[in-house]
């Protein structure tokens, strides 16, 4: 239990939260691409999240049982969200089928910006923990100051 | 024998050990406000540390007189608790990290940690100044 462990849990918060946007904006930015690689149009993505023990077994098994339970969390992967795409009749659209169907993500703004915000304050908090953190460090650094 | 350091500097200590503990169980909380399922822990010290210092202060068997030497307050032998066996209620929103809390308990213990080691840098300030003016 040490200083240095608070940081990487403060640490792995702030990278979990930087991923989960960077999905945010990808999918505000395709949420009219009707292309893409894989053929169709951009499927939404959302981000999952693990909470991860910070230590590994050796150590878990050498610290004491405190020390077990922290967790940092980590991102364990991009999953495509399986919802049905939106159907707009525009017949004069290059992608639109034969009917003069074309089909786009269906990407709700408002919820979008609201993961958004979700991610931002879960960054933030996580700044003024590191930013507790240091404080609490240079504290203890002063006791040998005398 | 009466060491240079009185004992209240190595409860000082401890008790900064046990808030730098908090802290981190704060943290893993306040990285997981996103991941679903994870459940928010907690570490109480408070308490049992009021009682381990009562218990030692008066010896842990019964004085039967003042003269009896009580057993000091061994700062190395206590531990906090976990709470691993808190059982949130599983209703949507009720047993998810709640950031309000985890902000709070942050800053509370931040706080009081700064706190404790101006408390201990004052204590070795005031030893310093003992010797220094013993010397003149």
């Amino acid at each position: 239990m040490d200083f240095m462990t608070a940081l990487d849990i403060g640490a792995s918060g702030l990278k979990a939260q930087r991923a989960n946007l960077n999905v945010i904006s990808m999918n505000m930015a395709n949420m009219r691409t009707t292309k893409t690689m894989e053929g169709g149009p951009y499927r939404r993505k959302s981000v999952s999240f693990e909470a991860t023990p910070v230590y590994s077994p050796f150590d878990t098994a050498m610290r004491d049982k405190l020390n077990q339970n922290l967790q940092g969390v980590k991102v364990l992967g991009v999953t495509a969200d399986e919802r049905p795409f939106k159907q707009v009749y525009d017949p004069h659209h290059p992608d639109a089928n034969d009917q003069g169907y074309v089909f786009y993500p269906d990407i709700n703004v408002v919820e979008e910006m609201t993961n958004m915000m979700n991610a931002t304050r879960g960054y933030e908090s996580n700044v003024q923990t590191i930013t507790a953190v240091k404080q609490m460090f240079q504290r203890a650094l002063q006791i040998g100051q005398g | 024998m009466k060491g240079i350091f009185g004992s209240h500097i190595h409860l000082t200590a401890k008790v900064m050990d046990m808030r730098l503990d908090r802290q981190n169980l704060v943290m893993g909380n306040i990285a997981n406000v996103n991941t679903p399922d994870y459940k928010a822990q907690r570490l109480e010290f408070e308490g049992k540390l009021q009682s381990a210092l009562n218990q030692d202060a008066h010896g842990k068997m019964t004085r039967t007189s003042q003269d009896h030497m009580p057993s000091a307050f061994s700062a190395n032998g206590f531990q906090g608790d976990d709470l691993q066996d808190f059982k949130p209620r599983h209703i949507y929103g009720e047993d998810r990290v709640d950031l309000d809390k985890e902000m709070t308990s942050l800053a509370k213990n931040g706080m009081m940690y700064n706190a404790l080691a101006t408390v201990i840098r004052k204590n070795f300030q005031g030893l310093q100044r003992v010797i220094q003016d013993g010397a003149k």
